[in-house]
């Protein structure tokens, strides 16, 4: 069992910090269990589980430091590694940005654990894949598709005193449906920290349905359109805003933040309705309550009414500008509203509704334009209603000239991790088409 | 409308006229960016047909359909033109085979005489009035997009009136370029709505 308790960890952790000689020494330990299950061509092709441990060492004198790594933690093993980081750091060049190990900190209790994650059994992963390839083969349609659940843990302890723990429970779940015609793809993903929130068989049922319908796909003409981005497709746009928040690429004058002069650092740069805030301690997507350097985590306001209320400062860049850090947030979190999917469509004279974006790739980091494609159910909608499936297009959009025509934020849903609404966008552009089902 | 700049769109009674309903506004707010010009923000709609055409110095006429001017439409278009007023008419299915280019093309043979619409060189005076186009007209994302003709067109055409351009005809679909709300240009990195101002620049000064 690779998941120790606070107090295991905190053992293992201190041994091996009793034999440091260097100026500084912090230690990460993480373990995990973890179960899988893959099926393709309505069959499953593997399922196993996996038990992982690693201990981190990082030492360092003055601002040379070296790391290693050992998953064995009996006494000299844990000797043998802090001596290896050692060396390493002796042999390594001054690095001009390291920054000496925090000191205690006080944490929130986290809440990205839940039990009933942990005891995931095989045949529970087993009814997943069924629950998809039932259904898919009563609809003449092929399934593939992937669970991933894991329970875990990550400790800190430094020489400066500084201990933190989590322990948390993720599982991933991603199914494509393809037609047996080859003619018409769907696909869905879920994910949870409570696995009692996630339903394998609706969530195959929506992405069964979307292959069905999106059968024979029409061409139409690439252009402007008003679109429903899901929420998967929506992320798609919104991670490349997420990454943008970087203080130093802002004030070096290399991100879409920067400007002349300074940051947009208090400018409005979206319709007023984004919020766009992280919060570890947010029920539908917790995560752990501090990060890899220490720091705690705490709500933060990202975007509020359109404006941008903060930007990301590592330890090293927010004393080089004589600045609080502002640590990187863990989830994404794009305040919403009440119209679901059918109200949204409901309420569109004309348009497209997305399920999914992929292979996006940046045209150009300063104005966070971004190109990919539409994939696995793109529908036309016609006075309220879905008419019939389009063929898929390319897309060259930025997710800032996304937000600026915002015509609708809708419910919210998790996707990876984060909380992101429906969106109705308008003039979302559509600049070719793409023959791919 | 005093002495400021007025931008026109013509109504015609074959086909739909009514396109691209934000472009004007856009265009005019780059005029406002980067010239001295006084404008009017005021798009001005008025029949072909009726008189005020000859009041306005520049006219913009688009569709996807039929254009089959009317006699009164046709004697306008013909005065209008032939008296040194200026046209641009852009193609909104950028497809040289398409319904509008055809008639369109047809209508001016028909009025002009069928070697009066050519192609102008890479090198005319619009492409360097005021911002420089070194390669003639600048692309469309519309261009490339596997629909239509899937054609980049590398000329503009014309009919000039003792050597001034009084008819600038595209099947670039430059109103569908800039169709959106011009408080979204801030976050292009390549304003792609300059040429336009080349288009006004021209027929205001030649």
């Amino acid at each position: 069992m690779a998941i120790y308790t606070e107090e295991e960890a905190r053992k293992i952790m201190e041994k091996a910090l009793s034999f440091s000689t260097a100026d500084a020494c912090e230690i990460n330990l993480q373990g995990s269990e973890s179960g899988n299950i893959r099926y393709a061509r309505n069959s499953v092709s593997t399922s196993g589980h996996r038990s992982n441990q690693t201990l981190v060492v990082q030492s360092n004198f003055g601002k040379k430091s070296g790391t290693a790594t050992i998953d064995e933690f009996d006494d000299a093993s844990l000797q043998r590694v802090v001596a290896r980081a050692e060396e390493l750091a002796k042999l390594s060049p001054d690095n001009s940005e390291f920054m000496e190990p925090l000191g205690p900190q006080v944490y929130d209790e986290a809440i990205n654990y839940v039990e009933a994650t942990a005891n995931i059994t095989p045949e529970y992963r087993a009814n997943v894949a069924n629950s998809s390839i039932e259904p898919a083969v009563a609809s003449d349609v092929t399934a593939a598709g992937f669970l991933d659940d894991s329970a875990g843990f990550q400790a800190m302890l430094n020489s400066k005193g500084l201990f933190a723990y989590n322990k948390s429970t993720n599982l991933e779940f991603t199914v494509t449906m393809r037609t047996n015609d080859g003619t018409g793809s769907g696909w869905v993903t879920r994910d949870f920290n409570d696995v009692t929130k996630f339903d394998a068989a609706e969530a195959s049922k929506v992405a069964i349905s979307k292959s069905v319908m999106s059968r024979e796909a029409k061409a139409i003409e690439p252009g402007k359109y008003t679109v429903i981005l899901e929420p998967s497709a929506g992320l798609g746009l919104l991670s490349g805003l997420g990454r943008a928040i970087d203080a130093r690429q802002a004030d070096e004058g290399r991100s879409f933040m920067s400007k002349e002069g300074g940051t947009k650092m208090g400018d409005k740069i979206v319709d007023e309705r984004v919020n766009l805030w992280s919060d570890p301690l947010n029920k539908e997507v917790p995560v752990a309550t501090w990060n890899g350097e220490g720091q705690p985590l705490k709500k933060t306001e990202w975007i509020k009414n359109g404006v941008v209320q903060n930007l990301a400062y590592s330890r090293f860049w927010a004393e080089k500008k004589g600045v609080e850090p502002v640590p990187y947030p863990s989830n994404l979190i794009l305040g919403g509203g009440d119209a679901s999917l059918e109200d949204l469509i409901k309420s569109t004279k004309k348009g497209i509704l997305v399920t999914r974006l992929w292979y996006i790739r940046s045209v150009d980091p300063q104005t966070l334009l971004y190109t990919g494609l539409t994939r696995d159910g793109t529908f036309y909608i016609e006075n309220g209603a879905i008419k019939y499936p389009v063929k898929n297009f390319r897309f060259n959009e930025s997710p800032i000239i996304m937000l600026n025509n915002l015509e609708t934020l809708g419910k919210q849903v998790r996707v990876e991790g984060n909380l992101i609404p429906y969106m109705k966008i308008r003039d979302f552009t559509f600049t070719s088409l793409s023959d791919a089902v | 409308m005093g002495n400021a700049f007025f931008f026109t769109r013509l109504q015609y009674e074959s086909g739909d006229w009514d396109v691209d309903q934000r472009m004007p506004s856009n265009l005019l707010n780059s005029l406002v960016e980067y010239t001295t010009l006084a404008v009017d923000t005021k798009e001005n709609i008025i029949a072909l047909s009726s008189d005020d055409i000859f009041n306005c110095p520049f006219c913009y006429l688009s569709g996807h359909k039929l254009v089959q001017f009317t006699k009164k439409e046709k004697e306008n278009f013909k005065k209008y033109v032939t008296n040194g007023g200026f046209v641009f008419v852009d193609d909104c299915n950028h497809d040289i085979d398409g319904l509008f280019a055809k008639s369109f093309e047809r209508q001016m043979d028909d009025i002009f005489g069928d070697v009066a619409l050519k192609k102008i060189p890479n090198n005319h005076e619009i492409y360097t009035i005021f911002f420089e186009f070194e390669d003639g007209p600048p692309t469309t994302s519309q261009e490339l997009n596997g629909w239509g003709d899937d054609l980049v067109h590398e000329y503009l055409k014309a009919i000039e009136i003792n050597g001034r351009i009084g008819v600038l005809y595209s099947n670039k679909d430059y109103g569908c370029e800039w169709d959106y709300d011009f408080r979204n240009k801030r976050w292009y990195k390549i304003d792609n709505t300059r040429f336009g101002v080349n288009i006004v620049m021209y027929a205001l000064t030649s």
